[in-house]
C-alpha cells in the first residue's frame, strides 16, 4: 500500500540549511502529491506569421481603435497599431472596415460534461451521490466529441470554463479547455490555468439532499455542510504542513495519508484553486464571503449572480466578480429579482462584471447577450459603449479565471485569440467570420475546410456539408 | 439619437397614456406591403387615421422618431405566459396537469392570471400577444390552445384556438415508449372523438359504448375531428413529421405543426399540405436524437418552400422573456431569413392563423398596435420606445424596473 501510494506523490528534494549558513551535505526527501497528474497535452500548432490589416478593434480591455493592424507570431499578438511596418513576405488577412474582437470566454460552460444529444449516457456533470464532493473533477467528465464545441467556436468562443453542475454544496473542479477540436480533453486543456472548485449556494443543494432527508435541506444546513469541509480540510491541511515541516527538520516522517476531497480543499486555502461559487442572491453571497474570511480563502467569482446588482459595492470592496446573464430569471425564486441592467449596474459600481452563458445555445451568441445588457444600460441612462461592453465576455472573464495577463484582450503579448465579424460585434446580425486561437485558424465560415466537426456528426451531416 | 430625448420621449408616453391622438414623426415603418422608410403616422382613439405625407402635422401627444422603427406588436406563438410566476415553484405552475383523468379537455386559458409579473415585463418590451399553449402532464395530448392579449387590461381573447398534443420524445415517453404505440393512442382517441360526434346524446346518457378517454376530452377534440378546430401537434424529427402530415390527412384534420426541428428537410411536404409552423429558429444543436438535424436555416429552407412561418423562442426564455421571440428572429435573419418573413412570423402570420383581435400589420384604419424601436427593430440594442396595445399606451412600469430604480438610487450614492 505504501509502495503504491509513494509511487503517486512527486518527491521533491529540498536542501536544508546547516547552523552555520552552509547547506548541509545530506538532503531531506519530502514526498508531495502531484499537483498536475492529467497535464495538457495542447501545443500550439507551428503557424506563419500574418497580420491583419486595418481592422476596427474592440480591443477587450475597454478601448475601441480604428484602422488598426495587428501582427501575429507564433500564437501571439507581436506588434498592433496603425499601418505596421512589415517584413516582405508576411501573409497579410485584409480586414479594412471590419470589425475584430479577443475570442470571447464562457467561463460557466457545462459542455462536455452535458453534451448534445442530452442523453443520460453523457450526462456527467452533476455527481449528486453526496453533498461534498470536491474529489470529481469536470474534465474526467469531458466527452470532447460534443458537438456544443464547434458550434461555440463557430460563435466565436476561444476559451470556456468546464464546471460541474451545482447539485452539491461543493461540486468538484472545474477545468479551463482552448476549444479547439481533440479526441482528448488533454488535448484541450489550457496549459497552466489555474484550476477552479464550484461551490453552490441554495436552492439546489437544499433541494437535492433535502429529498433524501440528509443534510443539506435548509440553507442553515448548507452553511454547516461548507464549514464542516473547511473544518476537514484545515485539518488536513495542518497534517500535511506538519509533515513538511517535520521532515525539513530531518525527522524520518512518514507522509500523511492521501484524501482527494480534501486535497483539492486544501489546493483552495492555499491559493492555487479558484473558487467559483453558484449563488444567486445578496444576503447569501455575504455569508459565503463571511465563510471565505472564516477560513482564509478567496472568491473569484459569484455565478449566476442574479442579485449582484444589490451586491456591487461588497463585490467591488471585495474584489469578487459578479458573473451574469444578460436577462433570465423567475424559474427558481432566487432568480426573480432580475433586472436587465444587472451587468450594467456592476459595472457602474467598478465591480468585475462578466457575461456568461450556462447553456449551449447562449454560449453561441455571447456577443448578443453583451448587447442586451449594454443596452438595458444605456436606456436608464449609463453611457456604456460597445467597447466597455464588450469587457464582459473578455478581459473581466480572464481576470475571473485568473488568466488576464494570457488572454482576454488584443495587446501586444497576449496569445493571439482573435475574432474578425462580418459585422459589427454587437449586431444581431453579426456572425463570427474567422476566428483564431493562438494565432491559428480554427473556423473559418466561408471556408469549409476550416469548420471542424466532431465524430458525432459523421454519416448525420451530410459530406461536405456546412450545417450552421 | 441622443438618450436624454429617448428619457424625455418615455416621460412623456408615461404622461400621456390617454392622449386621444399620437403622431410618430419620420419612422422606418415596417408593414406587410414593405417598409416605409421615414414615414409619419397618426393615431387617433387607438386606431391608425394616417400614414406617410398626409398625417396632421399636430396631436395630443408627438414622438419623434427619426432614427428609430416601428413593427405591429410582437406575437410569441408559444408560451406559458400568465400560467406560470415561478417556474420552480409547483402552485405558480398551471401550464399542465398530473390529472390523468384529464387530457384535451384541459384549457390553459382558464388558468391565466392577468396580475402576473410577466405581462407588464414582457410588454414593456414590445410583446403584445401570446399563445398559451399547455403541455403534457400524463397524455399525448395536452390540451386546449389560448390566445392572450397583453394590454393595459391583460385577457383572454380566445380560450380554445386548438388542441395541442406532443409527438416529441417526451409525448412518446408518456404513450409507453414508443411511436407505434403513441399512434395507436392517437388513432384510437381521434375514432372515438368521431364516434362520440356521431353519437353524443347516447354516450352522455350512458347509453353508448365505453371509451378511453372521459367525455369531457372527447367533447374537446369533437371540433378537431370535424375538421373545425386545428390539431397543434409539437414533433421535432422529419419521420415524425410525415407521420403526422399523413394522419392528418387520413382523418380530414385541421393541422399545424410546432417544434419541427427537422422541418427544412420535409420543407416541401409541410407546404404542400398547406400547414403552419410554429418554430423557433434559434436551435440548432442535435440535442436528442429527434433533433439530429438541426440547423440554424430551418426557418429560412421551410419559408423558400412557401411554409407560413410562427415564431416562439428563444431557446428556454420562451414565456418569462417571451419578447425575446425578436432575438430569434434577428437569428433567423443573420442566417438568411428575409426581415420582412421574420417580423410577419411574430406579427400579422399569427395574428392571421389565430384570429388575433388585432391585424398584426401597420395599416390605415387598423386598431393600433404596435412597438416604436430605438432602432433597427431586430437589433437588440434597440429598445421599445413606446407601446400601443389594442390603441392604448402602456406605462413602461414593471417590477423589474422598480427594482433596478430602487438599487440604482442605493449605488449612486454610495
Amino acid at each position: 500500500m505504501k509502495k503504491a501510494l509513494s509511487k503517486s506523490l512527486a518527491l521533491i528534494t529540498v536542501m536544508t540549511l546547516g547552523a552555520c549558513g552552509e547547506m548541509a551535505k545530506d538532503s531531506v526527501t519530502i514526498s508531495l502529491p502531484n499537483k498536475n497528474p492529467y497535464p495538457s497535452t495542447y501545443q500550439t500548432p507551428e503557424s506563419p506569421a500574418f497580420a491583419l490589416i486595418g481592422a476596427n478593434l474592440l480591443t477587450g480591455d475597454g478601448a475601441e481603435l480604428t484602422n488598426t493592424d495587428l501582427l501575429i507570431e507564433n500564437g501571439k499578438i507581436v506588434a498592433m497599431g496603425p499601418a505596421l511596418e512589415l517584413q516582405p513576405g508576411t501573409i497579410q488577412v485584409d480586414a479594412s472596415g471590419q470589425w475584430v474582437t479577443p475570442g470571447l470566454i464562457d467561463v460557466h460552460s457545462h459542455m462536455g460534461v452535458y453534451p448534445s444529444p442530452s442523453t443520460s449516457n453523457h450526462s456527467d456533470g452533476n455527481e449528486m451521490t453526496s453533498p461534498v464532493t470536491a474529489e470529481v473533477w469536470a474534465e474526467h467528465s469531458v466527452w470532447p466529441e460534443d458537438p456544443q464545441f464547434e458550434k461555440a467556436l463557430a460563435g466565436g468562443v476561444t476559451t470556456v470554463q468546464i464546471l460541474p453542475g451545482s447539485g452539491n454544496l461543493i461540486g468538484g473542479r472545474g477545468v479551463t479547455l482552448k476549444n479547439i477540436p481533440s479526441i482528448t480533453v488533454q488535448g484541450m486543456k489550457f496549459p497552466g490555468a489555474p484550476y477552479s472548485l464550484k461551490m453552490a449556494c441554495g436552492e439546489n443543494p437544499k433541494r437535492v439532499y433535502g429529498r433524501r432527508n440528509t443534510l443539506p435541506s435548509t440553507r442553515m444546513g448548507n452553511m454547516a455542510g461548507y464549514r464542516a469541509a473547511w473544518i476537514e480540510a484545515s485539518d488536513y491541511k495542518k497534517s500535511w504542513d506538519d509533515y513538511v515541516t517535520d521532515a525539513q527538520a530531518g525527522e524520518d516522517v512518514d507522509p500523511p495519508s492521501r484524501n482527494l476531497r480534501l486535497e483539492t480543499l486544501t489546493g483552495v486555502l492555499e491559493g492555487d484553486i479558484r473558487i467559483h461559487n453558484h449563488c444567486y442572491k445578496v444576503d447569501e453571497m455575504a455569508q459565503m464571503i463571511d465563510m471565505s474570511k472564516e477560513f482564509g480563502y478567496k472568491i473569484a467569482a459569484f455565478h449566476h449572480a442574479v442579485e449582484a446588482y444589490k451586491a456591487a459595492p461588497m463585490l467591488a470592496k471585495e474584489g469578487i466578480c459578479g458573473v451574469m446573464w444578460a436577462d433570465w430569471w423567475g424559474f427558481k425564486q432566487e432568480a426573480f429579482d432580475m433586472v436587465r441592467e444587472n451587468i450594467a449596474l456592476v459595472d457602474y459600481a467598478q465591480a468585475c462584471a462578466v457575461i456568461h452563458s450556462d447553456n449551449p445555445i447562449q454560449v453561441q451568441r455571447l456577443n448578443q447577450e453583451m448587447a442586451k445588457a449594454m443596452s438595458a444600460g444605456n436606456r436608464m441612462g449609463l453611457d456604456i459603449s460597445a467597447a466597455k461592453a464588450m469587457r464582459w465576455g473578455t478581459y473581466n472573464a480572464a481576470m475571473s479565471l485568473g488568466l488576464e495577463d494570457q488572454i482576454g484582450s488584443l495587446a501586444v503579448g497576449k496569445n493571439a485569440d482573435i475574432v474578425l465579424w462580418t459585422k459589427h460585434p454587437l449586431s444581431v446580425y453579426s456572425l463570427a467570420q474567422k476566428v483564431w486561437i493562438d494565432g491559428n485558424l480554427r473556423f473559418d465560415r466561408f471556408d469549409k475546410s476550416v469548420q471542424p466537426t466532431s465524430d458525432f456528426n459523421l454519416g448525420i451531416i451530410s459530406a461536405g456539408e456546412a450545417r450552421p | 439619437m441622443n438618450k436624454l430625448s429617448v428619457f424625455i420621449i418615455l416621460l412623456f408616453a408615461s404622461l400621456s397614456a390617454s392622449a386621444s391622438s399620437i403622431l410618430i414623426k419620420g419612422a422606418d415603418i415596417y408593414s406587410t406591403t414593405g417598409l416605409l422608410p421615414k414615414s409619419n403616422i397618426y393615431i387617433e382613439n387607438g386606431i391608425i387615421t394616417a400614414i406617410g405625407r398626409s398625417t396632421p402635422m399636430s396631436a395630443d401627444m408627438e414622438v419623434d422618431g427619426s432614427g428609430m422603427s416601428i413593427t405591429a406588436g410582437l406575437f410569441n406563438s408559444s408560451t406559458h405566459i400568465g400560467t406560470v410566476e415561478v417556474s420552480a415553484i409547483s402552485p405558480t405552475v398551471d401550464f399542465y396537469s398530473d390529472n390523468e383523468a384529464v387530457t384535451a379537455a384541459l384549457r390553459i386559458a382558464d388558468a391565466f392570471n392577468p396580475r402576473s409579473t410577466l405581462i407588464p415585463h414582457n410588454r414593456v418590451h414590445g410583446l403584445t400577444h401570446a399563445l398559451l399553449v399547455p403541455e403534457s402532464g400524463t397524455n399525448l395530448f395536452s390540451g386546449q390552445v389560448g390566445l392572450v392579449q397583453l394590454g393595459n387590461q391583460p385577457k383572454v381573447i380566445h380560450n380554445s384556438l386548438a388542441v395541442a398534443l406532443d409527438f416529441t420524445e417526451s409525448g412518446v415517453e408518456l404513450s409507453g415508449n414508443s411511436r407505434a404505440a403513441a399512434l395507436v393512442q392517437m388513432r384510437q382517441a381521434l375514432d372515438d372523438a368521431k364516434d362520440f360526434s356521431r353519437n353524443r346524446k347516447a354516450a352522455m346518457a350512458g347509453d353508448h359504448r365505453d371509451y378511453v378517454l372521459s367525455y369531457a376530452d372527447l367533447a374537446a377534440l369533437e371540433p378537431v375531428v370535424n375538421g373545425d378546430k386545428p390539431l397543434l401537434v409539437k414533433t421535432h424529427r422529419a419521420s415524425d413529421i410525415t407521420t403526422i402530415l399523413a394522419l392528418a390527412k387520413d382523418f380530414q384534420l385541421q393541422l399545424i405543426l410546432s417544434g419541427a426541428i427537422e422541418g427544412w428537410m420535409v420543407a416541401e411536404e409541410i407546404a404542400k399540405a398547406g400547414v403552419p409552423v410554429i418554430m423557433d429558429p434559434i436551435h440548432n444543436l442535435p440535442n436528442s436524437y429527434e433533433s439530429l438535424g438541426a440547423r440554424l436555416d430551418n426557418a429560412k429552407l421551410l419559408a423558400d418552400a412557401g411554409v407560413t412561418l410562427l415564431f416562439t423562442g428563444m431557446g428556454g426564455s420562451d414565456t418569462h422573456n417571451a419578447y425575446l421571440v425578436k432575438q430569434s428572429a434577428g437569428n433567423a435573419v443573420a442566417n438568411g431569413l428575409s426581415k420582412s418573413m421574420a417580423i410577419a412570423a411574430m406579427t400579422s402570420n399569427p395574428a392571421k392563423v389565430f384570429g388575433a383581435s388585432v391585424s398584426g400589420d401597420i395599416a390605415v384604419d387598423q386598431t393600433a398596435d404596435l412597438v416604436l424601436w430605438g432602432g433597427d427593430p431586430l437589433e437588440l440594442t434597440s429598445e421599445a420606445q413606446l407601446v400601443l396595445i389594442n390603441g392604448e399606451v402602456i406605462p413602461m412600469e414593471s417590477r423589474s424596473f422598480q427594482l433596478r430604480d430602487r438599487y440604482f438610487k442605493r449605488l449612486k450614492k454610495d
